[in-house]
């Protein structure tokens, strides 16, 4: 009694019952994967909403903006866009200005990034000995944005165990509440 | 006097070792203590067969959407997204039309229906009647209306009769669901239903 009351509604349940609320609880998971597999079917991005961590593209973007990216293979990478791409050997993409291009007749290309609030361009930040970037390196392109929305996944990044706290109360919710 | 035999053959009365007992704010859990209540009537003390297709034909619909969930997932995970996208494509329409048709089975062939019970014909010679209990408890609102239809084996006809009643005439100031308040009504309702057969 008393501390364990809250389970007295899975205990009266049958196994079909418990099955449902299994399954709900991988529905709210299922439709959250596929509504973000569908965002990137849709926009051609591996990974169509990014958090901005740094302000190294202050004042453009602060710490904790929504960026939406796209990344259609017909649409040109050009001066000025602003890319998030991947460095080998980081974890965590990183969003920037394009600052020079080299175009081939073939649509090859290579360019090279910078940050708006850095003094110095991103030479520094790739890997070893690589001096550009090529397309096979970009994720997407900022295509709208949402100031200060991705707070939250900042505090989460920073605080892990308030991450895997909220996730097992909302687990342990889901699951023992009936419908 | 109509005597039905039923009435009178008690097969087997199940007790709980616990009563039952909610958070008597929480209208889900109300809902379902009521629920739980009226399966028990008819299943356990009057040992009808309970028929589990309805809730079985939900619970197949969800296991096949979250399927195509896993699968994109796993798909994925082997095939990196740009390879994946077709497979992706598939997989994230399909569970979405899955959820579509989850939603028409729950408004049009569901409709709040949280028991079908079969009435065997003892002598096994008619076929069975069915019981379909449905019930509604608005989410601000203390009215809990239980109805019943009826759908005899042999002529295929169908009654239903529905009792609204407050919350609290089924629930002591605890939250502990009392039975022997609530067993009364739904007797009376099947009761009636089932007479009514008798007479025509």
């Amino acid at each position: 009694m008393g501390a364990l009351d809250f389970l007295d509604d899975v205990r009266r349940m049958n196994k079909r019952q418990l099955y449902y609320q299994v399954l709900n609880f991988g529905m709210i998971v299922s439709s959250a994967l596929m509504i973000w597999k569908g965002l990137m079917v849709v926009t051609g991005s591996e990974s169509p909403i990014v958090v901005v961590l740094s302000g190294s593209m202050e004042p453009a973007f602060h710490r904790g903006d929504l960026l939406l990216l796209t990344n259609y293979k017909e649409e040109p990478i050009r001066v000025g866009e602003i890319v998030v791409f991947k460095i080998e050997g980081r974890d965590i993409p990183i969003v920037h200005r394009v600052l020079k291009v080299h175009e081939k007749v073939d649509g090859k290309i290579k360019f090279l990034t910078k940050g708006d609030n850095n003094s110095v361009d991103d030479r520094g930040l790739y890997a070893k000995g690589q001096l550009w970037l090529e397309k096979k390196d970009v994720v997407g392109r900022a295509k709208a944005y949402l100031p200060y929305a991705g707070i939250v996944t900042i505090l989460m990044n920073d605080y892990p165990k308030f991450k895997y706290a909220i996730l097992a109360f909302l687990g342990i919710f889901v699951l023992t509440h009936r419908e | 006097m109509w005597i039905n035999t039923t009435e009178n053959c008690v097969c087997k009365v199940v007790m709980d070792e616990k009563p039952v007992k909610i958070d008597k704010w929480d209208s889900g859990a109300l809902k379902n203590a009521l629920d739980d209540g009226a399966k028990k009537v008819l299943i356990d003390i009057l040992g009808y067969k309970e028929s589990h297709a309805l809730m079985d034909g939900r619970l197949l619909i969800c296991t096949i959407a979250i399927g195509f969930a896993m699968f994109a997932l796993i798909w994925d995970y082997f095939h990196p997204f740009p390879l994946s996208r077709n497979v992706l494509m598939l997989c994230v329409i399909s569970y979405f039309i899955l959820m579509g048709v989850l939603t028409f089975y729950l408004s049009y062939v569901e409709r709040g229906i949280f028991l079908v019970a079969l009435e065997q014909d003892r002598a096994m010679m008619e076929p069975d009647n069915t019981w379909k209990l449905s019930s509604t408890l608005r989410k601000y609102d203390d009215v809990y209306s239980l109805t019943i239809s009826y759908t005899d084996g042999k002529t295929k006809q169908e009654r239903s009769a529905s009792t609204s009643k407050c919350v609290a005439s089924y629930f002591d100031e605890n939250g502990v669901f009392c039975f022997d308040l609530f067993q009364p009504i739904v007797e009376a309702m099947r009761q009636d239903l089932a007479l009514d057969k008798k007479i025509q």
